[in-house]
């Protein structure tokens, strides 16, 4: 209201009217990035987008259009809707126990003397293991009859369980892995936004009284830590979309679609069923929720929680 | 001048192995850890009988699944062996996409498939659309493990093993009630393209469609009690909520009294038993007689290539790994049957005689029908649609409710089904 009664600044004249051939080596300095970007990021996105508008089946020799076929089938399929839920329900886990995992094993090994180097790499270690050896590795623990985690159980007194053939437990389990594999990763972010604190900033802390641990953490560490938090939201978030390889080493989707997630039943339909117009359907939807993810972040980062 | 005297040699040498006498033919077949020694074996005979052709193998599929998904994707680029080795229900795919060349010229021109040991019951699994597209390699049947040691200690007879559900439910109660961690019974009912579904509701009759595949059929009495009979599986049998894995090794293990999966296991299963324990293999129970059938598992071969000259040598390739002297090492090799009349008459004779465990499949074969595939474009959806149902009864989740379980079945697979066009 009131800004718009104020005049704009001028910007600079050269920049409104450049010479033309400055605008066109600019063009031309930025051709080959732009034809990359094209070739191998909005081409293929095109295509996916292209294919989900059509019948294509793998291997067909023949297809249609056929317009929102494929997403109005989606919306009545039930199988999709519980791989969307299944989707942000695992996302709902994971992201908020991997973060807090991470901040709470940052600030230990932050406040602690010694083996620091010893602890950050032991905790790294699930990050930088290929997921897939490792699923197999969960598998065998995971073993209803022979696996480490029922012998425990058992000789602790306790039932065991069919952690992955349970449609109760199976998602839960894999939420529980990829939490462990996910927290590795948030703990360094943390840990690098931790030393990037200033320190006369909890030195005027203590002089204004606030020298408890728990003072200290919500009026310093915590608001400090803003912007890496937010990071790191976002990419567990994203991360955990992504789910796909432990779902499709350790429970295929099942039991009765109790792990079925967005990325797994894209594959089952492409490469399973063959349905590839439905297939680049979900995918179109995968994207659409990724960069709805990325434009939040990128607003949020914006606004929010810049400190600097 | 130098460089195109160099391009032409480089030209001559590339064109060299085209002008040979030799035609090479490219196969590839699926679960190399069974069938590596199997295809070696029958590859070193054929070079003795036809050196003019010379065959390669390209690095086995993991499973039909992926079989099927990398000639897809092959086809589109052109990049196809020459053979194919596939599960048996998937010949339908290449069939309608026009993937599968039709052998019925071969055939027909072919005087001595007959003595070969061909036969037609062989042609009819292969055959879609009144055409022979494919023959029969490795076949597989649904029968029982029987422990026979549980059996004794359970107070069972193991001379006279169950025929009929009932008496399998009984049994298998009374091995659980032998020991707090025996199981009575396992039923691999997830075993790829819903194998263990098709086979209980042919065995009483029944068929999954109607004849012209526009209506659901598995809906009908004999999927009622299918559907039930698994249901007691779990409720009374207190079948056990395992993968086929686990089964396989309860089973191994000495844990589990009847286990029903395929033939093709048998192998792996001796092995892993390893003597500790009395195995036996018996009939798939409750086969109606007269219009029971069983579905037959396994892979086929298929020929690929469109090349008029590749096709005739691929055709030769294709003959005898279907012929008898092959068919004979392949039962030899793995736990498979070979549908071949000539290899099971006369080269196994005296195998059978031998492993009497091996010979249960081989009295089942007059049984044997199509491995099940539907039609249309959602064909393998609805196979995952099937699985979940069934899913449902084994974790216990609807285990009460098996006639609601098929009804929504039905409803599911109705919907999925192509409209009927003409």
């Amino acid at each position: 209201m009131s800004e718009a009664a104020i005049p704009l600044r001028r910007a600079p004249a050269a920049a409104r009217r450049r010479p033309r051939h400055v605008a066109l080596a600019g063009l031309a300095l930025s051709a080959p990035a732009i034809a990359l970007m094209a070739l191998f990021l909005i081409g293929p996105v095109g295509a996916v987008i292209g294919m989900s508008l059509t019948d294509y089946q793998l291997g067909a020799r023949s297809w249609s259009f056929i317009g929102l076929d494929n997403y109005s089938a989606l919306a009545g399929d039930a199988v999709f809707w519980k791989s969307l839920g299944n989707t942000l329900l695992y996302a709902a886990i994971v992201v908020p126990a991997s973060f807090a995992l991470g901040l709470g094993v940052a600030l230990l090994i932050e406040a602690g003397r010694s083996f620091r180097a010893f602890y950050r790499a032991v905790f790294f270690v699930p990050v930088m293991a290929t997921l897939i050896a490792m699923a197999i590795s969960w598998e065998f623990m995971l073993h209803a009859q022979f696996g480490l985690i029922n012998l425990t159980l058992i000789s602790l007194g306790f039932a065991p369980q069919a952690w992955l053939a349970n449609p109760d437990l199976a998602l839960p389990t894999l939420a529980v892995i990829g939490i462990w594999q996910a927290f590795g990763f948030n703990m360094v972010l943390f840990l690098a936004g931790l030393v990037s604190i200033p320190r006369p900033l909890y030195d005027a802390a203590a002089m204004d009284g606030a020298d408890g641990a728990f003072e200290r953490f919500r009026l310093v560490t915590w608001p400090m830590l803003g912007p890496v938090s937010m990071f790191v939201l976002v990419i567990s978030a994203i991360r955990s979309f992504q789910v796909f390889d432990t779902v499709h080493v350790l429970t295929k989707g099942g039991p009765s679609k109790a792990t079925e997630v967005l990325l797994y039943s894209m594959y089952a339909e492409g490469f399973e069923f063959f349905r590839s117009g439905v297939a680049a359907a979900i995918a179109t939807v995968f994207l659409v929720i990724v960069l709805a993810l990325t434009l939040l972040k990128a607003r949020a980062a914006d606004r929010r929680v810049h400190y600097s | 001048m130098l460089k195109h005297t160099l391009l032409s040699a480089a030209m001559a040498l590339a064109a060299v192995p085209a002008l040979s006498a030799e035609t090479e033919i490219v196969i590839q077949y699926p679960y190399g850890e069974l069938f590596n020694d199997t295809h070696a074996q029958i590859a070193a005979a054929f070079s003795k009988v036809h050196p003019e052709i010379k065959v390669t193998f390209r690095a086995p599929y993991e499973s039909y699944e992926e079989g099927t998904q990398k000639v897809l994707r092959e086809a589109i680029t052109g990049q196809m062996p020459d053979i194919t080795f596939q599960g048996l229900n998937r010949i339908r795919i290449f069939v309608d996409r026009g993937i599968a060349q039709p052998l019925d010229s071969f055939i027909d021109a072919d005087p001595t498939m007959e003595a070969d040991g061909f036969h037609a019951a062989m042609y009819d699994i292969g055959t879609m659309n009144g055409q022979v597209y494919a023959l029969p390699f490795a076949i597989s049947l649904p029968i029982m493990y029987v422990n026979l040691d549980l059996v004794k200690q359970a107070g069972g007879n193991p001379d006279d093993l169950p025929e009929t559900w009932d008496e399998v439910i009984a049994l298998a109660k009374q091995i659980r009630a032998a020991g707090s961690d025996l199981n009575g019974l396992t039923y691999a009912w997830d075993i790829t393209g819903n194998w263990l579904w098709q086979a209980p509701v042919f065995a009483r009759g029944g068929t999954m469609l109607t004849p012209d595949e526009t209506q659901v059929a598995f809906d009908g009495p004999e999927g009622v009690e299918a559907m039930r009979t698994l249901a007691r599986l779990v409720s009374e049998a207190g079948m056990p909520n395992l993968n086929q894995a686990d089964m396989r090794a309860a089973f191994a293990a000495g844990k589990t009294g009847l286990h029903f999966t395929s033939t093709s296991d048998l192998a792996k299963i001796t092995g892993m038993i390893g003597g500790k324990f009395a195995l036996k293999t018996v009939k798939f129970p409750g086969v109606v007689e007269g219009a029971g059938r069983l579905p037959a598992g396994g892979n086929l071969g298929i020929i690929l290539t469109e090349d008029e000259e590749k096709r005739k040598a691929a055709w030769t390739v294709l003959k005898f790994w279907h012929g008898p002297e092959a068919a004979a090492i392949m039962a030899r090799t793995t736990g498979y049957i070979p549908p071949n009349k000539k290899a099971n008459d006369e080269y196994l004779k005296d195998f059978y005689v031998e492993n009497p465990n091996n010979y249960t499949a081989v009295s089942q074969l007059a049984l044997l029908t199509k491995w099940y595939a539907f039609p249309g474009e959602n064909g393998l959806k609805i196979t995952d649609v099937i699985k979940d149902h069934m899913n449902s009864i084994v974790t216990g989740a609807r285990t009460g409710e098996p006639d609601a379980v098929l009804a929504d079945m039905a409803a599911d697979v109705q919907a999925l089904l192509p409209a009927k066009t003409n």
